[in-house]
């Protein structure tokens, strides 16, 4: 069943492995550490590589991770227990030689390990056999409250209505009906109470079936679904007043409903049509049932408020908690400040705590929102805490550390981890190693309107030139007036930069073709126009000795989607060397939609097995947001590439690289 | 004030004696560490930590510690700053057999070490243990010295044209690799002393693992 199970320190080396098949054990493994755990997206804790499915679980206290990778065809409902449990033995066992962080001995689990998955798998057959019939009153429906049952009341047949108020017509409460009903089914005398029935479940089911009781018997799921339907009769209850209309209307539509006429426009006289008797009958019932109605809805009145009293309870209660929660970190805090005294100290040697979801849950929060009012996308900032709160959890915290004090670190950590860029890109290297083949290196500029894409490409070419490389300018955007002209200008003013003697041509050269004339066809136009333009550039730049190709790209909006095929096409046809998107860095959430979109067309319209996609940023007016710089930090985790330049101003030398320190410490700055 | 006593005085007692394992991902340091720590071989998988343990020298009567710092793209340069104060001897490990795919890759880590200012001026070992000697394509220790001098030869050229950080700060430490106006070598890094050795730090079939050499450098060198 298990393909793998392998246990290893956080530093790479293996503990205990068990092999289901031969293959497997580096690859997926590897994989999954780089592309999980080090991109900081563990908020999720499954990962699939090829026909594998890898689920991983982090022992922060003893520096582990509990990898294990199962077939993705097969469900495993048990895996998550199942790591929980070996995770837990395994720390038993070996918890003295765990601490000395001394991975050299052996590590002896196998019996251990046969032993739990026995008992995980048994335990999931044992759910499994549980979907067969069960009796009355194992079911979810005998559980229900008599007040769920409400809606039935008119529609189902007289019998049962009646069969039902009759306990409830004597005005007894809830609580006593249901007892009887218990006995009656002979529950084992178990109380079921709306509370405790949940608890209770596994116990009932787990009971020998009573076929002779068989009586409404449902065909249900496991505990899980009876808990969701349990809430769900709770909700009913909660919006009774609703369902009371529906209970009125019920009984009058009956009535007006599927007359069916004869062909020559009477009534057909059909027994089914005869509605004398039994019409009576229903009216009666419907009169009996109305009236039952008003009572139960009398009795409702008080329930339901007691209910709704219920469930503003339950809000109190997480406010009396979030207020125990402050009052004691407000005590823990004084007590933390008074402690700096010399026993207190050695108090503190000894007494180190582990660091728990609970701790961290409100520290988390304000993380969370500090990184948003930093201009981090949403989605990333909680994507962030959560990975950064699985990473953290279970470690022991030091003598004088404060929670927020480590989940600031460990946020700092991730954040480095993530502006740390995941290749390499070095491009007056590898312009030069292109040169040396003899071919010029070329970089395509492509972004969203007016984030300054042909400003930062004169700023990127002005450093290529002071590097000594010739540089050849494309001007494919074709649509936007004046768009040729601005590059013309910047062609002009680098060139009168750096002068060259006489005879040799100018170190920078604008290769343009003007606008495309047609409005309507401009999108198919731009494809084939860019095309042919840059395919003729690249040989142009060959025959000149160019030694760098910037194709400036028209901006264009993630949605559009024919001017995303035409890039698509371009990039695909042309094989740049380099894709760089162009983001501003005032964008918040929008800079995660852009990213994801533009990458996304980039697979989607290119048939090519392995599509180009963005292989580097350039950041935008980064002189302009202040301390708000988390644009940094969504474009990164997104695309998990990284920022190749940093615009910071108007002139050819405001041009940067990414301080990554900088970064985060202006982020995490309060 | 006790509190701070204890911390210099562990700050002292560790500084300057690591013996650092560092290089790019998969290139054997985790299979060294082990086999130089534990004595075995272990089967390891990416590291996202560092490994520290120490390695006694007999002869000495010395426990010296050594650390393996991951090697993966996005954490070797923020696990080098933790422990690149307490370094005496760097263990550079390389790929042999995947040298020529990883040149730039490892020319540009080994080149962000040497010219990081805390390790200027000091007296530094180090080494550039070849690994996997044992796979058959694997290049020589005198292919990958020539290869990565010529390489590092490039890199302090547009290393030192790459641009000013975002940092306000001001300028990054430009510090020049080996001597001006003549082709970069190794022997003009003193006082930091480099060897190359080959190595194979994990064993194949006939092919037993052999360390030999590197630890014969690390007892030289404690």
């Amino acid at each position: 069943m298990l393909d793998l199970f392998t246990i290893f320190s956080k530093g790479g080396i293996v503990l205990w492995y068990f092999q289901g098949t031969c293959e497997a054990f580096g690859p997926p493994v590897n994989s999954l550490i780089k592309s999980i755990i080090l991109q900081e997206r563990g908020g999720d804790n499954s990962f699939s590589h090829e026909s594998l499915t890898l689920k991983y679980k982090l022992d922060n206290e003893f520096e582990l991770v509990f990898v294990v990778a199962y077939q993705n065809i097969i469900r495993l409902s048990y895996i998550d227990k199942f790591l929980d449990d070996v995770q837990k033995e395994f720390r038993d066992k070996y918890q003295d030689v765990l601490n000395t962080r001394n991975y050299g001995g052996d590590f002896e689990f196998t019996t251990e390990f046969r032993q739990i998955l026995k008992n995980a798998k048994e335990e999931s057959e044992a759910q499994g056999k549980n979907v067969k019939m069960r009796t009355f009153d194992e079911s979810s429906k005998s559980k229900k409250t008599v007040n769920s049952m409400i809606k039935n009341a008119g529609t189902d047949d007289g019998n049962l209505s009646k069969k039902k108020t009759s306990g409830g017509t004597d005005g007894s409460p809830k609580k006593n009906k249901k007892k009887k009903k218990n006995k009656g089914g002979g529950n084992k005398g178990l109380p079921t109470n709306g509370v405790t029935e949940v608890q209770e479940e596994p116990v009932v089911s787990n009971g020998t079936v009573e076929e002779n009781d068989i009586g409404e018997a449902e065909v249900g799921g496991t505990v899980q679904e009876e808990t969701r339907m349990q809430k769900l009769i709770r909700r009913g209850i909660k919006v009774e007043p609703g369902r009371k209309k529906d209970v009125k209307k019920a009984p009058v539509k009956k009535g007006k409903q599927d007359r069916d006429w004869g062909i020559n426009g009477n009534p057909r006289v059909d027994s089914s049509l005869d509605y004398s008797n039994p019409k009576q009958d229903t009216t009666a019932d419907s009169e009996v049932a109305e009236d039952d109605v008003v009572k139960m809805e009398r009795k409702n009145v008080g329930q339901s408020a007691t209910i709704q009293n219920l469930v503003e309870e339950s809000s109190d209660e997480e406010e009396v908690l979030e207020e125990e929660e402050v009052t004691l970190k407000q005590k823990a805090k004084p007590q933390k400040g008074s402690s700096y005294g010399l026993f207190s100290m050695f108090s503190g040697l000894v007494g180190s705590k582990k660091l728990t979801k609970e701790d961290m849950g409100p520290v988390m929060e304000k993380m969370r929102d500090h990184l948003i009012a930093k201009n981090v996308a949403q989605e990333i900032a909680e994507k962030l805490c959560d990975s950064v709160a699985k990473k953290l959890e279970g470690k022991v915290l030091g003598t004088f550390d404060r929670v927020a004090t480590v989940v600031r670190a460990g946020m700092e950590e991730s954040l480095v981890q993530i502006l740390t860029p995941r290749r390499r890109v070095d491009i007056l290297r590898d312009a030069l190693e292109a040169k040396s083949h003899g071919r010029p290196y070329s970089i395509t500029f492509c972004g969203v309107n007016g984030v300054g894409k042909s400003t930062n490409l004169a700023k990127i070419c002005f450093w290529l030139v002071e590097n000594n490389l010739r540089v050849l300018i494309a001007a494919c955007d074709t649509f936007r007036a004046g768009a040729v002209e601005q590059l013309r200008t910047h062609h002009r003013r680098l060139n009168a930069l750096h002068p060259t003697s006489k005879g040799s041509s100018q170190v920078v050269f604008l290769y343009e073709k003007g606008y495309g004339k047609d409005s309507a066809g401009i999108a198919m136009e731009a494809i084939k126009y860019g095309n042919q333009l840059v395919t003729l550039i690249v040989f142009t730049a060959r025959d000149y000795n160019y030694d760098v190709v910037l194709i400036d790209t028209a901006g264009r909006m993630q949605d559009n989607e024919p001017l995303m095929k035409a890039l698509t096409k371009l990039i695909k046809v042309n094989q740049p060397d380099l894709v760089l998107f162009v983001g501003e860095a005032l964008v918040g959430n929008e800079a995660v939609d852009q990213l994801t979109k533009f990458n996304r067309a980039l697979a989607d319209f290119s048939d090519a097995q392995q599509p180009r996609l963005i292989d580097g940023i350039v950041l935008t007016k980064f002189d302009t947001i202040d301390d708000k710089v988390g644009a940094a930090i969504s474009m990164t985790y997104t695309t998990g590439q990284p920022i190749v330049f940093v615009g910071t101003g108007q002139t050819y030398s405001d041009l940067r690289n990414l301080n990554a320190k900088a970064v985060i410490n202006t982020l995490l700055k309060a | 004030m006790l509190p701070l006593l204890l911390l210099l005085l562990r700050g002292r007692k560790s500084k300057k004696r690591t013996i650092l394992l560092t290089g790019v991902s998969e290139a054997g340091k985790t299979a060294l560490f082990s086999k130089l720590v534990y004595g075995k071989e272990l089967e390891s998988y990416t590291s996202i930590k560092e490994n520290s343990g120490f390695y006694s020298v007999a002869s000495k009567k010395l426990d010296i510690p050594i650390v393996d710092i991951p090697g993966n793209d996005r954490q070797r340069l923020q696990f080098w700053e933790k422990f690149k104060n307490e370094v005496r001897g760097i263990v550079f490990m390389v790929d042999s057999s995947k040298f020529q795919k990883d040149v730039k890759e490892v020319a540009e880590l080994l080149f962000v070490l040497l010219t990081d200012p805390a390790i200027h001026g000091l007296k530094l070992a180090l080494l550039v243990a070849c690994n996997k000697q044992d796979i058959t394509m694997s290049k020589s220790a005198k292919v990958i010295q020539t290869q990565l001098e010529k390489e590092l030869n490039t890199l302090r050229v547009t290393r030192a044209a790459s641009l000013d950080s975002t940092d306000s700060s001001g300028q990054m430490n430009r510090y020049f690799l080996g001597k001006e106006g003549k082709n970069f070598e190794f022997s003009q890094l003193s006082p930091i002393k480099v060897d190359f050795v080959e190595c194979v730090c994990k064993s194949t079939g006939d092919r037993k693992a052999d360390i030999r050499v590197v630890e014969e450098w690390i007892q030289k060198i404690a």
